[in-house]
């Protein structure tokens, strides 16, 4: 199956390792990547803020270069699917912006036609390949404990992305178990993670951003692991900044989903990825197993809806 | 319509009166000066000339006070001297005094429905007080069309139908409870039906209840016992209405009841059954906070005091599956061949107690319900509290049996929210209140905190319980609940809530956390068409003038079935219901509408349209598909009539033949200066009359034609006044959404509006020609903008239909199929039982 | 933007505070409020509601847009059409923070919201990860033109000036 990828700018740029652990695993699923001239989604917040139709006719003309290629759209950053799928709603919804848009992108020889499926790597792992497939491709379990974080742009409004139950979400942990991890349920799981004030505000921020990692901290894991490029610069990054400020001693590895799924697949060169990782962890080592094996051990989340 | 005569004891129609047999016209006018007050501006003497020259006028007598004493009894001689068969009054509004009218010829031997009057003085005489010329003018068109109308009145039996004295009340709550009670008490027999194994509903499984803050089973117990002892209460326990057929006063009631497999005689509730029965099930009466068994008692008091066994987790009652209960009791109380059965019943009235059910705390996830033990309901925390409860009365936390040091109680949970019901649940302020009252009085050291967005403690003595709770240290906090987390070691929660007096955010934690859970309706479902609300309550006939009525005639609803409320408020609707149902049943006999409508069946082709336009179900097709139309229910709004496309429904004293020929007659001379305005009798009529009383003056253009419900007003009416040359019409109702008195005839009217608006572009009509306007009943002023608006109009002349035909010549007049020429004085039910060539749709099923 | 299409703008941001009934769901599930008290979602449509004026202090830019009080509103009041609504007017009117305004630039220069290194064009080729595609400036030129965009810098850039003058 062919998509458009679009890893976003943070992605390509700033967290290429997690971009490769993508283009290493999807080849596994009959999922083929094209990539395509396109710009920053735009930036659900900072774009959007400055003008409102400036970030719809940037996002328009994103989808309309997939719908000319005739391929549906494959993300890998919460924030750009946001961003494409809020466009795309809202440009169905209203028949005039739309209408003025495609004015604009007249004249960059494209058109807003609404064929093309916005789709994120966290709904095709779990709605469309199924826990089951990926439980088959499990070589090398991965026995931690982890604190997952689906990421405020995946889940809301829910009523718009349909990714999973914004207020108890359980599809990023499933996936982490198929991976034989323990994930931990704790405080604050669908908080943000404070991205998207921080060059505005950097302290309110990083105060965000310590909320939420003592939450996380209280439950002793071992990695947060995240669908996010964003949320991951902030939580690697980010704690050491927090803790400078205020004095706390965060320090969590994280993991972008993809990344122990290769690991877990037992795919070469997985020490590429995880070299670049600014906290490292130590992966426990485990043999070959069976399938059995590659259950999740012990009690299963602390709580399950 | 007048009443019958009470408690008759015969089943056979009453005939109560005697109709004019005579086929010589006969009319009567009798002309009012009403003192001055129509006198003054009308030439009565003029009037009276007039009204001799017309067809059918064999005597006029002007009278200065026809209403009075000696003005009655002149109507009555007359009737007898001369013979009238029909009486013309023309006087006041027949708001006024049309009944008044009517008692007096009636009492002359001459039937009610044979007496009409014309509006001389709130239509004329008060409004056009500088124009007597004009008024006068008036004065006469409108005795000419009451005189046309009064040439095809026909007279009307007063039937009625008698009532089965049984009342039929589903749902034994405390509201079913009550009117069950109210109406034994009246000497009635009730059949009580109820769904649970016993009667009680929720308050019985309450711990105390607000604001006497009383034991809510030891005051409701007594009153379980004594329905279960009344002579006239017939007690059916797990059953549910499964059919009803029939209309007020003939209902008849199929009930089902499912099998209990003890024998509630033998059964002594002794629970030596329970020592051996294998099965652990959630226990209901709990909220599910422990167990019971799969044979079970819902509580101690249960009425009727009977175990019952539930097939669905009952291994089996046989000796290979279990059957373990059945050799244990003593009593030999199990019979594990019950069958469920049938109760065929018949009732004459049928009071709807149904209730409500607790909203779901898990449509409200970020509030933790299920997820996080410590966050309960407030029914759950009724059940913890009580010392019948799972925890004999201690207040424990769930996830390690302590005692919490802080509560808090988050308001709103359930209502007031798109994503479950928009509308507040009424009770949940005072039960937390109550709720917060009951922990301090046990527990006085632990920490209460309530926190609300409005709190609503709107019932008597409410307040002086929501003071004491302040004394009392209980702390209020406006600001709902944004998320409840819990600790991952203690399982205490941290509630985030905003302080909205203080601008300030909120992170508390607390031991526990009680959801005050609204209501969640259930009403709807049921085997008679009731009208409910989007969100599950039944709809009451009008909120103010009939609270506990609702649209189908002799049904009746109370409680928490129509809207949330708490007991007190459940017991007073409750015996206003039954109250509203004990004067069907006490008279004894329930009349039919006099004038309800009647299918003419060799019109009729069964396409089934009038079915549909009655909101009373009173329009019913049978399975060959004939129409007809049950007299008890209709209220003779003529909705039907106004849609049917065969002119094929009759409607009593407003027969399309009689409404036409006003028509006519209103517009013999100068048509196109005249306004024919169609004014329905509860709202707009008596806007007219307002206007009138008010003595607002307008140009004298409108000729009122008045019919009980502007659904009466057929798309015909309209073209046929612009045919004969009218210079403009107006069609007036109600307001809408749902001001109409016969409920939905406003919006049958106005969807007919662009079928006219068409047919008078086609012929070239001027839009500001037609008007459907929306007056109520205290809008006189708008009438008279209305009518002085319109009289502008008029001033321009009508193109002849000629003439814009001209224009636009491949034109049809109308759309109608051709009919059959009316018959002048046909017989309202047609012999004629053919059914004819037309198209016969399939009947349609309600 | 004329007066016209505000009013209009402000009329509709009037429809869409409406509902509000100040319940503080919302200001209770920001993490931002949780934090800094000057940013409080539920004054914010206060403003609106009671006043019918867009709230002027700025405080709506440390908005992280996380959307949960939208997603919990009872009233479905639509509270990030109307914070990215009162961001946008801000920014018209030349107060948007600066690193928004860098944003944009660098969204004009590279197509990309921060510049694009030579060092992580390096990253990508040790890693073995092709080279995307990039947009053709001109194309991004024009939409910032025609969206308006142009101007709103120029004001935030007026305004950088006055200060420092």
């Amino acid at each position: 199956m062919k998509y458009a990828f679009f890893p976003g700018c943070t992605m390509a740029y700033r967290l290429q390792f997690a971009e490769k652990s993508i283009r290493m695993v999807v080849p596994k699923f009959d999922i083929d990547l094209v990539d395509l001239p396109f710009t920053c989604c735009p930036e659900p917040n900072a774009i959007r803020a400055l003008s409102d139709d400036t970030w719809l006719t940037f996002a328009a003309r994103n989808i309309a270069l997939a719908e000319n290629e005739g391929l549906d759209i494959l993300t890998s950053c919460a924030g750009c699917h946001e961003s494409l799928s809020l466009a795309k709603h809202e440009l169905e919804k209203n028949p005039e912006r739309k209408e003025r848009v495609n004015e604009i992108l007249k004249d960059l020889g494209l058109e807003y036609k609404g064929s093309s499926v916005i789709i994120h790597l966290h709904q095709i792992l779990f709605d469309e390949i199924g826990i089951e497939t990926l439980s088959s491709k499990v070589k090398r379990p991965i026995p931690i404990k982890v604190v997952t974080h689906t990421g405020c742009h995946l889940l809301r409004p829910e009523r718009i992305l349909h990714v999973d139950n914004a207020e108890v979400p359980v599809k990023l942990d499933l996936l982490c178990e198929t991976l034989g991890m323990e994930p931990l349920d704790y405080m604050d799981k669908t908080m943000c993670c404070g991205a998207g004030v921080r060059k505005t505000n950097s302290v309110t921020s990083y105060a965000v951003l310590r909320e939420k990692m003592t939450s996380m901290q209280m439950v002793e894991p071992d990695a947060i692991v995240v669908f996010c490029p964003t949320c991951f610069i902030t939580f690697e990054s980010g704690q050491r900044v927090a803790n400078r400020i205020f004095g706390t001693d965060f320090m969590l590895p994280v993991f972008y989903y993809t990344e122990l799924l290769a690991i877990a697949m037992d795919l070469p060169d997985t020490e590429l990825l995880l070299n670049e990782h600014r906290v490292k962890l130590e992966l426990p080592k485990s043999e070959e197993s069976t399938k059995e094996t590659g259950v999740s051990r012990g009690d299963s989340m602390a709580s399950s809806p | 319509m007048t009443t019958s005569d009470p408690k008759g004891s015969s089943s056979e129609p009453l005939e109560v009166e005697v109709v004019s047999t005579d086929p010589e016209l006969r009319i009567g006018v009798f002309p009012c000066k009403c003192g001055k007050n129509i006198g003054a501006v009308v030439d009565i003497d003029e009037v009276a000339r007039f009204a001799k020259t017309l067809p059918g006028v064999v005597h006029v007598q002007v009278n200065v006070y026809t209403c009075a004493d000696p003005g009655q009894r002149e109507i009555q001689d007359a009737i007898v001297e001369h013979g009238l068969n029909r009486v013309v009054v023309a006087s006041c509004s027949p708001t006024m005094h049309e009944d008044t009218f009517r008692k007096t010829v009636k009492a002359s031997g001459l039937n009610p429905y044979l007496c009409i009057m014309a509006n001389i003085r709130e239509h004329v005489s008060w409004v056009h007080q500088h124009d007597p010329e004009a008024a006068t003018q008036k004065a006469k068109d409108l005795v000419a069309m009451s005189v046309a109308k009064a040439a095809s009145l026909q007279a009307q039996p007063e039937l009625d139908v008698p009532v089965t004295q049984a009342a039929l009340v589903v749902g034994a709550g405390v509201a079913g409870m009550q009117a069950a009670l109210d109406l034994a008490e009246s000497g009635f027999k009730v059949h009580l039906i109820e769904k649970q194994a016993t009667i009680g509903g929720i308050m019985a499984i309450l711990d105390k209840v607000f604001p006497q803050n009383d034991c809510s089973i030891c005051i409701l117990g007594p009153k379980m016992v004594d329905v279960a002892k009344h002579p006239n209460i017939n007690m059916i326990t797990m059953a549910e209405v499964e059919s009803i057929s029939g209309y007020v006063g003939n209902f008849a009631v199929r009930v089902k009841q499912r099998p209990r497999y003890v024998d509630i005689d033998a059964c002594t509730a002794c629970g030596d059954c329970v020592e051996v029965c294998p099965v652990d099930v959630p226990s209901r009466t709990d909220q599910n906070l422990t167990w019971q068994k799969a044979i079970q008692i819902p509580f101690p008091q249960a009425v009727p005091s009977s175990y019952f066994i539930d097939p669905e987790s009952c291994l089996g009652m046989d000796l290979i599956r279990c059957g373990k209960c059945i050799d244990r009791c003593e009593q030999k109380a199990i019979v594990p061949s019950d069958r469920g059965k049938y109760i065929d019943l018949d009732v004459g009235v049928i009071i709807l107690a149904t209730g409500f059910k607790p909203a779901d705390p898990s449509k409200e996830p970020r509030l933790g319900w299920g997820r996080y033990p410590n966050v309960i309901t407030s029914l759950e925390f009724e059940r913890l509290i009580n010392a019948a409860g799972p925890t004999e009365g201690a207040l424990v936390r769930p996830s390690d049996l302590i005692k919490p040091e802080s509560v808090a109680i988050a308001q709103c949970v359930g209502s007031r929210n798109i994503s479950t019901r928009s509308g507040c649940s009424n009770f949940c302020c005072a039960e937390s209140v109550k709720c917060a009252l009951l922990i301090k009085e046990h527990y006085p050291d632990t920490e209460v905190s309530i926190f609300y967005q409005d709190l609503r403690m709107h019932g008597k003595y409410f307040e002086d319980q929501y003071q004491k709770a302040r004394e009392e240290g209980v702390k209020f906090i406006r600001g709902r609940v944004g998320e409840i987390q819990q600790y991952p070691k203690t399982k205490n929660l941290r509630l985030s809530v905003e302080d909205t007096t203080h601008n300030k955010l909120l992170l508390e934690d607390f031991d526990m956390v009680i959801l005050s859970m609204g209501a969640e309706g259930i009403s709807g479902n049921f085997p008679l068409p009731i009208s409910c609300t989007h969100d599950s309550f039944y709809i009451e006939s009008h909120p103010k003038l009939r609270p506990v009525d609702t649209s189908s005639a002799g049904v009746f609803i109370c409680g928490g079935a129509e809207s949330p409320k708490d007991i007190r408020d459940s017991v007073i609707q409750a015996s206003a219901a039954a109250g509203r149902a004990a004067i069907i049943l006490q008279k004894g006999r329930y009349p039919i509408e006099a004038l309800s409508a009647k299918i003419m069946q060799d019109k009729c082709n069964r396409c089934g349209t009038c079915v549909s336009r009655c909101p009373y179900g009173a329009i019913t097709q049978d399975g060959t598909g004939k129409v007809s139309v049950m007299g008890a229910l209709c209220q003779a709004c003529g909705t039907c009539a106004g849609d049917c496309p065969q002119d094929a429904i009759y409607m009593p004293n407003f027969t399309n033949e009689q409404i036409e020929s006003q028509i006519e007659v209103a517009l013999q001379g100068d048509p196109s200066n005249k306004i024919v305005a169609f004014a329905c009798a509860f709202c707009s009529y008596r806007g007219s009359d307002l206007a009138g009383v008010s003595r607002m003056q307008y140009p004298a253009n409108a000729r009122v034609i008045r019919a009980m419900c502007s659904g009466r007003y057929s798309t015909r009416f309209a073209q046929k006044a612009f045919e004969l040359g009218a210079g403009a019409v107006l069609y007036s109702g109600c307001h809408l959404p749902s001001d109409c008195h016969f409920q939905t005839g406003n919006h049958w009217m106005a969807k007919r509006e662009p079928r006219i608006r068409g047919w008078m572009k086609r012929n070239g009509i001027e839009d500001e020609r037609f008007r459907v306007e929306w007056v109520s009943a205290g809008e006189g002023k708008k009438w008279q903008t209305i009518m002085t608006e319109m009289a502008d109009v008029v001033k321009t002349p009508r193109k002849s239909l000629a003439q814009s035909k001209k224009t636009d010549d491949k034109k049809t007049k109308t759309k109608e199929p051709t009919r059959k020429k009316k018959v002048t004085k046909a017989k309202p039910k047609s012999t004629n039982t053919k059914t004819g060539a037309s198209k016969k749709k399939i009947p349609r099923k309600r | 933007m004329t007066d016209d299409i505000q009013n209009q703008k402000l009329a509709a941001l009037k429809e869409t505070a409406r509902p509000c009934f100040q319940c503080g769901i919302c200001s209770s599930s920001c993490p931002v409020f949780r934090v800094a008290p000057e940013l409080n979602p539920r004054i914010s449509v206060d403003s609106i509601i009671t006043k019918g004026v867009v709230p002027r202090e700025g405080n709506e830019w440390l908005c992280a847009y996380c959307l949960m009080c939208d997603q919990r509103c009872p009233m479905g009041v639509s509270l990030a059409e109307i914070l990215m609504e009162i961001k946008n007017i801000s920014a018209r009117e030349g107060k948007a923070p600066p690193d928004v305004i860098e944003s944009a630039e660098s969204l004009m220069g590279d197509g990309c919201l921060s510049p694009i290194s030579g060092r992580s064009e390096k990253i990508r080729t040790e890693l073995g990860l092709p080279y995307l595609p990039r947009a053709d400036p001109t194309d991004v030129m024009k939409i910032f033109k025609a969206t308006g965009a142009i101007e709103v810098i120029e004001a935030n850039k007026e305004t950088t000036q006055e200060a420092t003058e």
